[in-house]
Formats: C-alpha cells, sequence, structure tokens
C-alpha cells in the first residue's frame, strides 16, 4: 500500500505533469470549476435560487477561464517564448529545435532508457517521402530532423535536457497565464457569462438586492 | 538596457528550468487576479456602486486567502514528502506532493476556507456600516414621555361572529330532515 503510493508520488507521469506550466494551470482550472461551484451548491444559508445562480456563474467563469488559456497560452506566449528563448541562446550550444512541438518530443525520449530511445529514432516515421541515395522514395524518420547536437545527445545515457531554454518557455507559460486568466479571463467572462446564464434561465432568477436607501429607517 | 533585460531573462530562464515550483504559477495568477478582479468591478459603470464594492472586497479576499493557502499547503506536502520518501526519490516525489497540495488547496481548502470565512467577513463590514448610520440618526429627545394607556385590556370580552361559524337556523329543537 505504501510502496504503491510511494509509486505513485514519484512517477514519471505525475512529474511530467508537475513539471509543466501548462498542465499545472489546467488542473488546477478544472478543479477550481469542480470545487467553488460545488461549495456554493452545499452551503446551506445561501436560498436554492442563489445557490444555482452563484454556483453557475462560477463554474462559467472557470470554464471561461480554460477556454482563453487553451486558445492563448500555447499558440501564444509559449510559442513566443520558444523563438525568442533560440535567439537569446543561439550561442549557448543548444540544438537548432525546429519548433517546440520538436523539443518536446525531444524531452520525451530524454526520458526513455538509452536502449529505447535508440528503438523508437530508428523506427518513428514522420509521415513525408524523402529520396534514397538510389533515388527511391522512402518514408522520413523522426531522427532525420534533428541536428548533429540533439544526436549526439540522445546517444547519450544521461542527455542534456537544456534547462535554459525549458525554463525560458515554463517563463512564457507563466506570463501567458497570468495574463490570460487574470486579465484577460474577466473581461471575456464579463461578455459571456449574463447571455449564457440567461440561456440556462438563471439570469431572471436573480437574486434582488435589497435596497436599503429606499426604505426609511423608523429608529430614531 | 536591453542586455540587463537579456541577463535576467536568462537568470530567471535558468531557475526555472531547473526548478519550477508548482507553487509558482498559481501564486502569481492569485497575485495578479487579487489585483485585477476588484479594479475591474470598480470600473464597470452598470452595476451599483454598492453592488460593486461588496463584490469587489469579495473577490480580493478569496485570493488574499488563496495565495497563502497555495503556499502552505504546497510548502508543507514537500515536507512531509522530504521525511516519509526514501532519500533517492525525495527530489522528485517532494514535487509531486507540492502539486497535489496545490491541487488539493484549489478543489477543498480555498473553497471551504473563502465560504467559511468570506461571509462572516463581509457580515462585520457591512453590519458596521450600519452601526454607523445609526449612531448619525441616534438623536435624544428632551420631550417628556406621555404614558399611553391601552384602554383595551379594560374592555369586556364579547364573542362576536364570525363568518365561517354563522348560522341563521336555529341551533336547538327538532329540525325537518334533521339537519
Amino acid at each position: 500500500m505504501i510502496q504503491g503510493i510511494a509509486r505513485f508520488l514519484t512517477s514519471n507521469s505525475l512529474n511530467n505533469i508537475t513539471s509543466n506550466t501548462n498542465s499545472q494551470v489546467l488542473m488546477e482550472t478544472t478543479l477550481k470549476s469542480i470545487g467553488r461551484p460545488g461549495f456554493i451548491l452545499i452551503d446551506n444559508d445561501i436560498e436554492n435560487d442563489t445557490k444555482k445562480y452563484a454556483a453557475a456563474k462560477e463554474f462559467l467563469y472557470q470554464a471561461t477561464c480554460l477556454l482563453v488559456y487553451a486558445a492563448l497560452v500555447v499558440p501564444v506566449f509559449k510559442r513566443g517564448a520558444f523563438k525568442l528563448a533560440k535567439k537569446v541562446f543561439a550561442d549557448s550550444g543548444i540544438p537548432n529545435f525546429q519548433s517546440l512541438k520538436q523539443y518536446n518530443h525531444y524531452l520525451k525520449l530524454c526520458d526513455s532508457s538509452l536502449n529505447n530511445r535508440q528503438r523508437t529514432l530508428e523506427k518513428e516515421i514522420k509521415g513525408v517521402y524523402k529520396t534514397d541515395s538510389k533515388g527511391n522514395k522512402v518514408k522520413k524518420l523522426v531522427k532525420d530532423e534533428y541536428d548533429e547536437i540533439a544526436l549526439n545527445e540522445l546517444n547519450k545515457e544521461n542527455p542534456d535536457k537544456f534547462t535554459d531554454l525549458k525554463g525560458a518557455i515554463e517563463f512564457g507559460n507563466i506570463v501567458g497565464s497570468v495574463f490570460g486568466l487574470a486579465i484577460l479571463a474577466p473581461q471575456v467572462s464579463h461578455v459571456f457569462i449574463h447571455p449564457a446564464l440567461k440561456f440556462l434561465g438563471l439570469e431572471d432568477k436573480k437574486p434582488k438586492t435589497k435596497n436599503n436607501d429606499t426604505k426609511l429607517d423608523k429608529t430614531v | 538596457m536591453k542586455t540587463a533585460i537579456i541577463d535576467k531573462f536568462k537568470k530567471i530562464s535558468h531557475n526555472l528550468g531547473i526548478n519550477n515550483k508548482p507553487t509558482y504559477v498559481v501564486m502569481a495568477i492569485a497575485a495578479v487576479k487579487g489585483i485585477c478582479r476588484p479594479t475591474f468591478t470598480m470600473m464597470d459603470k452598470k452595476e451599483e456602486p454598492k453592488t460593486k464594492k461588496y463584490t469587489a472586497i469579495r473577490e480580493g479576499l478569496t485570493e488574499l486567502i488563496a495565495i497563502p493557502v497555495y503556499w502552505g499547503l504546497g510548502e508543507a506536502s514537500a515536507k512531509i514528502a522530504n521525511k516519509v520518501l526514501p532519500e533517492e526519490l525525495k527530489k522528485q516525489g517532494a514535487k509531486n506532493c507540492m502539486f497535489l497540495g496545490v491541487c488539493v488547496a484549489a478543489l477543498l481548502v480555498i473553497p471551504g476556507l473563502c465560504s467559511a470565512a468570506i461571509k462572516p467577513i463581509m457580515d462585520k463590514f457591512y453590519n458596521n456600516e450600519k452601526g454607523t448610520l445609526a449612531k448619525h440618526l441616534d438623536i435624544k429627545s428632551d420631550a417628556p414621555e406621555i404614558p399611553v394607556k391601552n384602554i383595551y385590556e379594560s374592555m369586556p370580552v364579547v364573542n362576536r361572529p364570525s363568518l365561517h361559524t354563522f348560522s341563521n337556523a336555529s341551533q336547538y329543537g327538532m329540525k325537518v330532515g334533521g339537519v
């Protein structure tokens, strides 16, 4: 039992999630979208209609956050940070990775054992054809896209993961997450939530706040 | 200037590449949210000022609670992992436990704490406001109090007929049909 927990806590798949800001934020936002509406719904001090309204609003807000995050952070900030890092760390002996996807693939290979890695490199094919020395058309291997430096590293027992490049991508991810979730999502949700609540039939049930100002205060 | 920014970027990238704690991003998001969400709410021209103020304080308080909880629970989970796990698994296990701590904070602890703590705090804010209002209106009158006598107490009790029980028919004697 304890061994099982220890194995789960130190597993590579959990480690991959933990070391990636993208999956951290996605996981956290998903949990928030369950936890916050859930706690509103189990609160006994609030009226039923108010509970439903508040829980739906909170859920829609977190859902908007997820959408904004998926639409903005990966395509804009992560790729932007990767391009910027390639320029900044050009003289640091970092391989010429053609895209963020290729770097992620490289990191995945680094996590596997040397034997598995080499087998994967020999087998994994890309859906593009190339002509060999005899003039035959053969499918291009994923390996063919890596440059010399990367291939040399992949043939080592403990390849360099180029943590500076990884850190730069994570930095872009954090900046994008903050901008997307704290600045952009509230604006987008403001436009999106009220029509959605009306569509769900919850907007009319919005509890009217007591207007204390209009009441005459008779206690003198 | 440009070189200084590049050096800073390199330093941050290097540190994040070596150790990207799961608490960094959630705390950064909570901190900026704690400033921006209430600001946006206060800038909304459609809402009433009182509602805006209430919502803004509530949003600010939520994030104010979230920051220390993320940090505390994350660090505590990592420390527990460091004590429990064997030496060779400590580094990886501590980071993973920190992430699980952050997840528990997001799913249970923060919403629970907000539900429990925010309402009393908000009630205190608004009750105080009412209290100050009452103080302004609390004027002592110098006019003598006139005793008011309850004249209804001395009146005899009369059994008045009710519409539900009133009947025109006589309530005694033999009736045709036994009604």
